[in-house]
């Protein structure tokens, strides 16, 4: 049995352990040691360190200790291993009598191949070996993220080809994240999350309307991911493609996060305090009419009695806008001694948003403790505990909106308390006044969350490893909405709704590994599991009118309650061989066998196979001599697999009976809606292939990849005859593709003592084409101008065109309008009309845009400067995405925007914009936008001082940041922020800009202390 | 270093406490529930509704509710396209279209809502008459609901039949080819024939038994039986049937649709609630001098409503003005028209067929509420020719049985003896059936 040819790796109490084990009891040590930067000589954190041939390890702490008990004596390999810096051994015998130290000094590189994955492989592997694409982000790079009050949020610039947008500038707004594209029409688009092995909810069902309007796919302004507190992380890898992912089956075709918290380490205990102070404001404001004099809209809506006459008005930006405050406050303790490792967390969050009276408040604790009971088993718990609690107020297409009301009232309307009155007069274009809506209405939001887990790990012998988890994600969110009486109209009795929603996920996974070696040059690990899922999700809504004054519960007068219950549970079955072949070229193949109760019986299983293979061809003698010095490392890898998606319902396959009361009787009627027992889940095939390149001795680092997938039988609903009964059914019928590549560019360009530089570069692009529809000339409208059509991507715009003459340029023609009593003719553009075939004309609708961008690219840096101070600067940036300025046009519309100025001052023609006759406000083609922007995302200092001054105060280390987040944008786009989305996280609404929260400047200051 | 084959006792013993947990935690999640069955807690299937008798009374309740509130359907193009209603300026431009035009486009909803509504009754029907016997009813209650899906069955392949040249019977998820009038009417006799049979089983205490689940109130299951027999069976020429079962209908009761509040009565809901219709002048002053029905129908004393197109001359409604106006199934006289109609056709005992047209006429109270016309007797010698006789019964049809969804189908059998012709003689298949009908039937 040879040892020292054969790659082995080694577990963290969570990883897994491929050596034959020495059994017999022995005598053991402590082993400490410390590991420092080779560039700088500063301690690095987080580095793994692990014993060959056991299941020990430690990870070092702030300063770089570490501290490994219980050691076998003798001959022992420890190995440190980080990301960013280059693996290194050393041998060294553990002897009797004094403890025994071990020092590391790693140099940094720009990426190793020895960084161990865990998800998405089956068992933990190391990079090396896995050949399809597996990203990972350092938990420090989302802990330390100025002002990200959530873990998606936090990732936003750091995995490359994401397409990850903030939705809403409200505190605890959602985050929209895109892998490879959009994969589905009807289904969901955003990808699978899962915490330590726990599939968590990540719905971003509203259960109240306050953007988008219930009917359009009821997104909300938050998804439930903002409750996960991004400073316990360790780890995160993302897996984009369906090769990856497989092994999640048919909940998958969006990709999958898997996020790992903090564990302990054993050794001395670490104490870590921080604290950190925000402040927010709005980035720009809307641009509003200030004009002296009347416009026609003022004569309308707003008192004046001519146009051209002096009249005031006020900007409610002033009002509705201030500089929020925030703090955010972690405390967390970690350590262990021998079989006991744990770490615990405390933290408190508080974020005023830019909008008055909103803001977000969120509790969480976290305790994770492990325990080896034996030599061959271990187990930990896992629980974090949130609450959360924010308030908002309604925006968008809410007709109570706050930033609404601004964008389609005249700035001569006075919005402010009317003392005659008693109250905010009414606002005459919408109805409810947008300070009382602020100051007197109710919006909150409040989230109570447990995830936690069991895990037990078993060695039974040494080659063979056995692992249960079994995990929880249960989490209570109530909203309510109270509208005062008499609020919107002298006729409103005003209404309270309060819905709960009781959602349970549950999850757990039986997993086996073999390692065995079955010649010098061919290793062959195999992998069974099990999987069990079950979800449950439950709405009580109750809502009440007639209220009293001052009455703010469900108990008014007139009630009405609702209820509604889905369920999903899901089995699996999945083997992956893995077989390395003279440690140089890897082949894996895994199935996954999977079964959803969302299809039916004979639909219900099916198989997700992959492929990989990967081949670290640079390590090949013949490679390392012809190209060694150009290129340092080269590996080729290449993957193929399958995913699937669920259904856009999880009953769809049901023909369900409604209520239909006759004569006062109770009814039951077939609805129209045929069930369809035959659903299959959407299928994604996807292909891969790229290399990952290291040069200048793994200083520089380049990967790329480039990957092809198509997603069939896409579930579209589709018309029956009438005369069958029904009028549409649910059909796995359309297609869709999204091919791409993505690079990313790691180097460490300046690496000496006092001064380190490492930048990462990304690019990506992706393209999408809807390939299939029910039938080809199909239309298939969401939100406003967001279609799907074959041939295009998907979500393109779709609206109404400038009626052009021969060359091109808008055409205009007479129009009769009415100018301070006077009747007049002006010349104004309009819409295009096309001719029907039987005669007759018909308003003319064309592509007009593409939300999805062309290319998106992000750039970062980190400078380390003498032995305290950290710079690090985050450039995110999106190329040739559309925004449709819906917020523009109403504003125009209205006479709310500066450009209606000219029409009063006569620069430009009267009523171009204000209520144009002609059809401006169906001609979309002047709203669509050029959205391309370039973010500085974020942008940090940190000083650091172990000094012994630090230690008067009982602390190690103590750092102070300096850091902004969103600080400035650099964009032609003429709106507020060309990332927000009205739609929040629908799957095909995208790149709408409609009296939505812009993000807002963020700047934080904190204090941490490392005892 | 030891070999992978060579386990100390203390090893074995802990695999086998590993190996015997695992299998107890793989029996354990086994048994626990993974059944993938998971059923729609939110609204029942089709399975479990008809599995049980409270199920199918609610599907029995729910498919008369499916014909009655498709009434506005049938009779908004019925009306329209003859000289009954027309269009308020307020209305929608595809009533406006079946109001002047010659054709109207078959993308309108007001084209396919007859046909679409129609088949999903039938249906409700089919589900009745497929599950009905695997409860294990009595005969009184189960002949019940056969012959109440039946009749309802009939009743809308006879509406359809009324409003589109073809229509397909059978009613599948493909869709099916669809028939001639002949052949639909035949299906509607066979049903309506059936659904007679079945209720001769069937004693009147059995009905008041059941009628607080089963029936809408104040629905006569019997005589609507029989009448709606004799009413298609005198579209299908069968003269003689048509008058034994217009016998057999008590002229004292009025079977109708109750509308209680929330829902409308859907001659309310069109011509007061949404404003889109109303009567047309000229159905007042036609009328013949003395003739009290139009008074019945028609709020005759009111100023003229703004119509579209303006040169009509549009009344509001009296019948039905009131949101919980019951709308009768069929009119008791109805029944007299047709044997004078009968017996005109067959052209035998004018006499007789005089006498029915002139009791018609001669109407000045009813123990039901129903249209009086107070009219003199005409002669004898007004009425002894068939001619003579058919005019006379297509004026009566006009006044008696205004805006009850006929008069389209009058116009096709009456021919020459009507002064009016139909601005659109049939609607078109409508345009969804057209693109996904395998059996393509619009050729």
């Amino acid at each position: 049995m040879l040892v020292h040819r054969v790659r082995t790796w080694v577990s963290q109490p969570a990883l897994l352990l491929a050596l034959p084990a020495v059994l017999a009891a022995q005598q053991t040590r402590t082993v400490n040691g410390r590991v420092t930067d080779a560039s700088n000589g500063q301690p690095i954190v987080n580095v793994q360190i692990s014993v060959n041939g056991t299941l020990l390890g430690a990870l070092t702490s702030q300063d770089g200790r570490f501290t490994i008990s219980s050691v076998p004596t003798g001959a022992r390999t420890f190995v440190a291993r980080r990301i960013g810096y280059g693996t290194t051994r050393q041998d060294v015998t553990v002897g009797e009598g004094s403890p025994t130290e071990v020092n590391f000094v790693l140099a940094p590189v720009a990426k190793t191949l020895e960084e161990v994955v865990v998800s998405g492989v089956g068992a933990p592997a190391e990079r090396r070996v896995v050949g399809n694409t597996v990203e990972t982000v350092a938990g420090d790079a989302v802990s330390e993220a100025p002002a990200a009050t959530s873990i998606d949020q936090a990732l936003q610039g750091k995995i490359t080809g994401a397409v990850i947008s903030q939705n809403s500038g409200q505190p605890g707004g959602g985050v929209s994240v895109r892998l490879r594209g959009t994969n589905s029409i009807l289904g969901g688009s955003e990808p699978l999350y899962v915490v330590d092995g726990v599939i968590v909810d990540n719905s971003s069902e509203a259960l109240i309307s306050l953007s988008a309007n219930a009917s359009r796919g009821n997104a909300a302004i938050s998804n439930a991911l903002s409750d996960l507190d991004p400073d316990d992380i360790e780890r995160i890898e993302v897996l984009k493609g369906a090769a990856a992912a497989a092994l999640y089956g048919s909940r998958a075709n969006n990709g999958v996060i898997q996020i790992f918290t903090k564990r302990g380490q054993a050794g001395e205990t670490n104490v870590t305090l921080r604290s950190e102070y925000s402040l927010s404001r709005i980035a720009k404001r809307y641009q509003l009419n200030m004009s002296p004099y009347a416009g026609y809209t003022d004569v309308q809506y707003g008192g004046a009695d001519s146009i051209g006459e002096p009249i005031q008005r006020w900007d409610l930006q002033d009002e509705i806008l201030r500089t929020g405050q925030g703090t955010s406050n972690q405390l967390s303790i970690s350590g262990g001694s021998g079989p006991t490792t744990y770490f615990v967390s405390g933290g408190y969050d508080y974020d005023q948003g830019i909008i008055n009276n909103t803001d977000y408040r969120r509790w969480n604790l976290r305790t994770n403790l492990s325990q080896r009971l034996s030599d061959k088993i271990e187990v930990g718990v896992r629980g974090s505990y949130i609450d959360s609690k924010a308030n908002y107020v309604p925006e968008g297409e809410q007709t109570q909106g706050v930033l609404t009301s601004v964008i389609f009232t005249p700035t001569s309307v006075n919005q402010f308390f009317d003392k005659n009155l008693g109250r905010y007069p009414y606002n005459p274009v919408l109805g409810p006044n947008p300070l009382d809506v602020m100051n007197d209405w109710q919006a909150p939001q409040r989230v109570t969350r447990m995830v936690g887990g069991f895990e037990a790990t078993a060695h039974p012998f040494s080659s063979l490893t056995v692992k249960y988890l079994a995990g929880i994600d249960d989490y209570r969110q109530e909203d309510r909405y109270f509208q005062p009486p008499y609020s919107t109209s002298a006729t409103f009795t005003g209404s309270v709704e309060n819905p709960v929603a009781f959602s349970r996920q549950f999850n757990n996974d039986l997993t086996a590994t073999h390692v065995g070696q079955i010649s010098e040059m061919l290793g062959l690990t195999s992998t069974a599991g099990f999987r069990y899922t079950s979800d449950r999700r439950e709405v009580v809504r109750a809502a009440a009118s007639d209220l009293q004054p001052g009455q703010d519960l469900v108990s008014g007068a007139t009630q009405s309650a609702s209820q509604s219950l889905t369920e999903l549970r899901t089995m699996g079955l999945f083997l992956e061989e893995r077989a390395s072949i003279a440690d140089r070229l890897y082949l894996t193949a895994g199935i996954n066998y999977e079964a959803s109760s969302a299809f039916g019986p004979d639909e219900r299983w099916q198989f997700f196979p992959r492929l990989s293979a990967s081949y670290v061809i640079g390590e090949e003698p013949w490679f390392q001599q012809a190209l060694g010095n150009t290129v340092s490392s080269l590996r080729l890898r290449a993957a193929y697999g399958e995913t699937g998606g669920q259904p856009p319902g999880l009953y769809s396959r049901f023909a369900n009976y409604v209520d239909l009361p006759f004569s006062g009787k109770p009814g039951l009627v077939a609805s129209t809606l045929a069930g369809n027992d035959s659903l299959l889940p959407e299928r994604e095939r996807e292909y891969e292939f790229g290399f990952d390149a290291g040069f200048a001795r793994d200083r520089a680092q380049l990967e790329f990849t480039y990957y092809n997938r198509h997603v069939k039988d896409l579930v579209l609903s589709v018309p029956l005859p009438p005369s069958s009964g029904f009028s549409s059914q649910f059909q796995n019928i359309g297609e869709l593709s999204n091919n791409g590549i993505e690079v990313a560019l790691n180097t460490v360009n300046v690496s000496n003592p006092g001064f380190t530089w490492r930048s990462r570069l990304s690019y990506a692009r992706n393209r999408g084409k809807v390939t299939r529809l029910v039938t080809s000339a199909d239309t298939l409208l969401d939100g406003y101008l967001n279609v799907v059509v074959e041939g295009q991507p998907v979500g393109v715009f779709y609206g109404g065109v400038f009626a052009r003459n021969p060359d091109g340029t808008i055409a205009t023609k007479p129009t009769n309008l009415t100018y301070n009593g006077r009747d007049t003719t002006v010349n104004l553009p309009y819409r295009a009309q096309d001719t029907l075939p039987g005669g007759g004309l018909v308003n003319a609708s064309r592509i007009i845009g593409n939300p999805e961008p062309d290319f998106v690219a992000t750039f970062g840096n980190t400078f380390d400067i003498g032995k305290r101070l950290q710079v690090g600067v985050l450039l995110d940036g999106r190329f040739g995405n559309d925004v449709a300025n819906f917020s523009k046009r109403i504003a125009q519309l209205f006479g709310a925007d500066r450009s209606n100025e000219a029409e009063i001052s006569g620069d430009t023609t009267f009523r171009v914009y204000s209520l144009n006759p002609n059809g401006r406000s169906t001609t979309y083609e002047a709203y669509i936008e050029d959205g391309s922007f370039v973010k500085l995302r974020e942008i940090s200092t940190a000083l650091s001082f172990d000094d012994p001054w630090v230690q008067r105060f009982g602390a190690r280390r103590l750092t102070l940041r300096v850091a902004g987040r969103n600080l400035y944008t650099w964009t032609d786009y003429s709106g507020l922020d060309p990332e927000i989305n009205m739609f929040s996280a629908s799957t095909v609404s995208r790149g709408v800009d409609f009296a939505t929260t812009p993000l807002p400047r963020q700047f934080t200051m904190s204090v941490s202390l490392n005892f | 270093m030891t070999t992978s084959t060579h386990f100390s006792s203390a090893a074995r013993a802990a695999f086998r406490g590993a190996a015997r947990g695992c299998l107890a935690l793989l029996v354990a999640l086994a048994a626990t529930s993974c059944d993938l069955d998971l059923e729609n807690p939110n609204a029942p299937p089709e399975s479990e509704v008809v599995s049980d008798v409270d199920g199918m009374y609610a599907v029995a309740v729910g498919m008369q509710g499916q014909f009655a509130n498709s009434i506005d359907d049938y009779l908004t193009t019925n009306s329209l396209t003859t000289d009954e209603w027309g269009t308020l300026s307020k209305a929608l431009i595809s009533y406006q279209e079946m109001f002047t035009a010659p054709s109207i486009d078959n993308s309108y909803l007001l084209v396919e809502e007859p046909w679409a509504n129609s088949y999903e009754t039938i249906k409700s029907a089919n589900t009745i008459l497929a599950n009905i016997d695997q409860l294990g009813l009595g005969t009184g209650l189960r002949n019940q609901f056969t012959a109440l899906a039946k009749l309802f069955k009939a009743m809308s392949y006879g509406m359809l039949i009324q409003q589109y040249e073809k229509v397909p019977i059978t009613v599948g998820s493909g869709g099916a080819a669809a028939q001639p009038r002949e052949v639909v009417l035949d299906t509607v006799l066979v049903l309506l024939g059936s659904a007679s049979e079945d209720m001769q089983r069937v004693s009147d205490a059995d009905i008041a038994q059941s009628r607080a689940r089963l029936l809408g109130t104040g629905f006569d299951i019997r005589n609507t039986v029989s009448a709606m027999l004799a009413r298609y069976s005198l579209m299908a020429g069968e003269y003689e049937q048509a008058m034994d079962a217009a016998d057999a209908v008590n002229p004292a009761v009025l079977s109708v649709f109750a509308f209680p509040p929330p829902t409308r009565n859907p001659v309310e809901n069109l011509a007061f609630q949404l404003g889109y219709v109303g009567a047309l002048k000229s159905f007042v002053t036609q009328a013949e001098a003395g003739d009290r029905r139009p008074a019945y129908w028609v709020n005759v004393t009111a100023a003229p409503l703004p119509a579209n197109p303006a040169d009509s001359v549009i009344l509001p409604l009296a019948k039905y003005s009131s949101p919980d106006d019951p709308f009768p199934v069929y009119l008791p006289d109805e029944m007299k028209l047709i044997k004078a109609e009968a017996l005109a056709r067959m052209n035998e005992q004018l006499d007789v067929a005089a006498g029915l047209v002139n009791e018609v006429r001669t109407q000045t109270s009813s123990p039901v509420d129903e249209p009086l016309a107070g009219l003199p007797a005409l002669p004898a010698s007004a009425l002894d020719t068939q001619d003579e006789l058919l005019a006379e019964i297509a004026k009566q049809r006009r006044y008696e049985l205004f805006e009850q969804g006929l008069r389209w189908e009058d116009t096709r059998r009456f021919g020459n003896a009507f002064t009016t012709t139909p601005t659109v003689q049939f609607l078109p298949i409508p345009q969804q059936e057209c693109l996904t009908n395998t059996s393509h039937p619009c050729g």
